[in-house]
């Protein structure tokens, strides 16, 4: 059986800063370690016919890289952006409308989907939306020798064996959406998502933390 | 570039000019019976054909109807055969799409937009052969056209591109002086009011030296309006003297 | 998504306080507003805040073969994109007026005017070149994308360093960062855009308009220059008409504003070079404003690690034991003739059929090898197989006709298909 040092099971030190633009109703950027992307949400508002839900706001999630023009990594990367925040998100308490969410990537040094999820779930706690649960980001390495690396740089994903990004809800823990690349076997991949939930409670704790802070001065 | 002397020591240019020389402007109005205004003009080798439909109610989409003015819709096109290399994209990529949108304010400007609330006028420009100051020669052809189709303007607009070479503002630039890399400037005017519709200018020039060659371009825009307003002149004259007989 | 449109008394009353030389932010006729450049941590990015417009640059490159026209130049290629996070009236994949207008400007301002040395960008003449490509995004609009977007342009090219290169003979290498160190561009000087908003016909004039100005103007200016007071574009937009005077008016203010601007540049420029050489860090994560309410930041924290281990046996072992694999190659469906291992089928077959089948076409198998192999026994020098053979085999079962016929002859294939197989071993 695998044994898990725990010397490599450590988050990069992050950061966050919401409200940081104007215009989006909700903004926030999120840094780990030295990647880092911004995230704006606009809405609820006006929904183009063609996209219209009658019974729920239509989300949009949109990743703009940093060089080039968006391509299939970028949508692919939307589409478990957007499937997470569908899942916490209350959308039907705003039928017939849109919520928009972009993402900027600003540097990408590994666990960029971690940390756009992580800036995702800022913005839209920035935004005032409703949310069934918060969610956070986390993401696992396993080396070539079978260590559990969290949240890893680019060059340890390089050398990695596989790589999975898993979005866990703040109520219980649960897996709300995995995106796995390379080979595991079932045992890792229990092993990362215990990881995972345990990594989860810091992010979580500094969601509270921020939050806290930016609410500590009574107006 | 070094090799080519673009202005001699006599003061003569490349094509025999003197600096402050226009090329030669011909045009025609009225060249199509179905446009509401049309002109064809040539200042040198310089070949363009505009037509002008409208004012008209708003074709596509009615949301862009202005309630207190008409929109100006322009459309600048290259022939394919314009140019020494044949042009793939007679329309549609950036720089075209840039002149349409100067023409635009060109005209946005010149037009009486405010008398025709929510209609529409469509402006076309096509470059047959561009030997330089393709902007301005379209400017000019457009002018014509816009006055052929009896919509009421401030003034002509009268466009000039001059360039500056050795301490001296050259008017007019041909294809070989505009991409000599002399650096080129483009303005279009309202000549009895002095009040400049566009000014665009590309490559460097000293600060100290922008007032003369606005000068420059000023003098070369009043030369083109003179020569437009006797082509609109003698276009009268033969109209009338048709509707006469 | 709509942009909220400006109410007539929102107009009313800017125009109103334009004409009283007041604006909204307090600020004066010619001031800019607060200028703030930042770096990332790989060469070539820059972020710049005006005020609240904010805007990120990042450079990057790659080897291309050069173009016809000009076999020994580098290639410079500039997109400024118009993110939907800038302004809700912003489309994303759509060529806007506005799109246009700031991309020719910028590559007006910075092609046009020769900036950069594209020769020395040159590796091979007429085989490979250097292409130079600036995005610029849009972060946050609140007026005046032009002018942040030329700043953070020309610093993000001056901060830039692109790989080194050596050739031997015919070879190109690419030399990685770790070997040696990369080079900066040359550039011969810093043009940036300065716009002007025009309002009641040309009759006021501002500098640096702000999202709201940009609303009620009539047209806007825009001048680029350099700190040697070249001026490297004039571009009039709107449909305004200027006067002589004021443009030459307009090109002192700009002459002014440039050289702060570019003395701001090389100071920001600096700071991130001693920071680089001092080995400290340096990049967008460490420019996160510490003080404010609204930003938090934590150190590299541990994981607790004490019982993953045991939670993630205890949940397998909780789990279901995961189906045996497969340890016999299975002929999926009838009508396959498959030969060694492979996946089930899952083509469109009425699943019934198919359950019965690949249990009693297994025993068929099995007897059927058996057969095989008595008849191998008894004729070895019989390599082929004829129909005839075959058909006869299937007969000898007498549970094939309790079958329906389309079964049968299915289970016919299947049994040529066996045989087959057996052949090829």
């Amino acid at each position: 059986m695998m044994e898990v040092s725990a010397s490599s099971v450590s988050l990069r030190e992050f950061g966050c800063e919401q409200t940081l633009l104007s215009r989006p109703d909700g903004s926030a950027s999120f840094v780990q370690g030295d990647t880092s992307v911004m995230a704006g949400v606009y809405g609820p508002a006006e929904v183009k016919v063609s996209k219209e839900i009658y019974d729920r706001a239509t989300l949009e999630v949109l990743i703009q890289p940093k060089v080039g023009l968006p391509g299939v990594r970028e949508r692919s990367q939307e589409q478990c952006v957007r499937e997470t925040c569908e899942a916490a998100l209350l959308l039907s308490l705003h039928p017939r409308s849109s919520l928009t969410l972009i993402l900027q990537v600003l540097h990408d040094d590994g666990s960029l989907l971690g940390c756009c999820l992580n800036a995702a779930c800022m913005a839209l706690m920035d935004a005032g939306l409703s949310m069934s649960c918060l969610f956070c980001g986390v993401s696992c390495a396993i080396t070539a020798d079978g260590r559990i690396i969290t949240d890893p740089t680019a060059a340890q994903e390089k050398e990695s064996r596989a790589l999975m990004t898993f979005a866990i809800d703040s109520t219980e823990r649960r897996v709300i959406m995995s995106s796995t690349k390379g080979s595991f076997s079932v045992h890792e991949l229990q092993q990362c998502i215990a990881v995972s939930q345990k990594a989860s409670e810091k992010i979580f704790h500094f969601y509270r933390d921020s939050v806290r802070r930016r609410y500590s001065k009574n107006l | 570039m070094a090799g080519l002397e673009l202005l001699s020591d006599q003061g003569y240019r490349l094509d025999g000019r003197k600096a402050a020389e226009l090329r030669k402007v011909q045009a025609r109005m009225g060249v199509f019976a179905q446009a509401d205004g049309s002109a064809y003009l040539e200042q040198g080798n310089t070949k363009a054909l505009a037509v002008v439909y409208g004012p008209h109610e708003m074709r596509g989409s009615r949301s862009r109807a202005l309630h207190d003015r008409a929109v100006i819709n322009c459309q600048y096109s290259m022939a394919t055969f314009s140019t020494a290399e044949r042009k793939r994209r007679p329309h549609g990529d950036r720089k075209s799409t840039e002149m349409s949108l100067h023409l635009k304010q060109t005209f946005e400007a010149a037009v009486m937009t405010q008398l025709f609330p929510r209609s529409q006028i469509d402006i076309y420009v096509k470059i047959l052969q561009s030997d330089g100051g393709n902007y301005s020669v379209c400017v000019n052809a457009a002018t014509l056209a816009v006055i052929n189709a009896g919509i009421p303007m401030r003034d002509y607009v009268c466009a000039c591109t001059v360039g500056f070479v050795d301490e001296t503002p050259l008017a007019d630039l041909c294809y070989a002086e505009e991409s000599g890399g002399v650096s080129s400037l483009a303005l279009a005017l309202l000549p009895r009011g002095g009040q400049i519709a566009l000014l665009q200018m590309d490559a460097r020039l000293h600060q100290d030296h922008l007032e003369s060659l606005i000068e420059a371009a000023m003098t070369a825009c009043k030369g083109v309006s003179k020569v437009l307003d006797e082509v609109v002149r003698q276009h009268l004259q033969e109209a009338s003297v048709l509707t006469r007989e | 998504m709509k942009d909220t449109p400006l109410s007539n008394c929102e107009r009313d009353f800017l125009i109103k306080a334009i004409e009283e030389k007041k604006r909204l932010d307090g600020r004066q006729t010619y001031d800019y507003r607060k200028i703030k450049i930042t770096f990332g941590t790989d060469y070539g990015c820059c972020f710049v805040d005006l005020g609240q417009t904010r805007v990120v640059a990042q450079v990057s490159c790659e080897l291309v073969a050069p173009k016809e026209s000009r076999p020994s130049e580098g290639i410079m290629f500039f997109n400024i994109e118009l993110s939907p996070m800038a302004s809700p009236a912003f489309e994303q994949g759509r060529q806007s007026e506005l799109s246009v207008k700031l991309n020719r400007q910028l590559e007006r301002c910075l092609r046009n005017s020769k900036c950069i040395d594209t020769e020395s960008l040159c590796v091979v003449s007429g085989e490979k070149v250097w292409q130079v490509r600036v995005d610029v995004h849009t972060l946050n609009n609140d007026g005046n994308l032009m002018d942040a977007a030329s700043i953070a342009a020309i610093a993000a090219l001056s901060h830039f360093r692109r790989p080194d290169v050596g050739i031997q003979g015919e070879e190109v290498t690419v030399f990685s960062p770790e070997e040696r160190d990369p080079i900066p561009l040359s550039i011969y000087h810093m043009p940036i855009s300065i716009s002007f908003a025009f309002f009641q016909q040309g009759t006021f004039l501002l500098v640096d308009p702000c999202e709201r100005e940009e609303r009620v103007m009539d047209g806007l200016l825009m001048i680029a220059m350099n700190k040697h007071r070249e001026i490297c574009s004039i571009q009039s937009s709107g449909g305004i008409m200027l006067l002589k005077e004021q443009v030459m008016r307009c090109s002192k203010i700009a002459s002014v504003k440039v050289s702060e601007i570019t003395e701001l540049i090389n100071k920001a420029l600096f700071n991130d070079r001693t920071a680089r050489k001092a080995g400290r860090k340096c990049g967008f994560a460490e420019s996160l404003p510490q003080e404010r309410i609204t930003a938090l930041k934590t150190d590299q924290s541990e994981v607790e690690m004490t019982d993953v281990s045991e939670r993630a046996s205890d949940i397998i072992q909780k789990a279901e034991a995961p189906p045996p694999m497969a340890a016999s190659p299975v002929l999926p469906a009838p009508g396959v003739g498959q030969v060694g291992h492979g996946l089930q089928n899952t083509w469109g077959l009425e699943e019934d059929e198919e359950q019965e089948e690949e249990s009693s076409g297994e025993e068929e198998e099995i007897k059927m090898e058996e057969e095989q192999r008595e008849k191998d026994k008894t004729t070895e020098a019989v390599v082929e197989i004829s129909d005839s053979e075959e058909e006869e085999v299937v007969i000898l079962y007498p549970e094939t006709t309790k079958k329906p016929k389309n079964a049968g002859s299915s289970s016919d294939q299947k049994g040529a298909a066996a045989s087959k197989k057996r052949q090829k071993k």
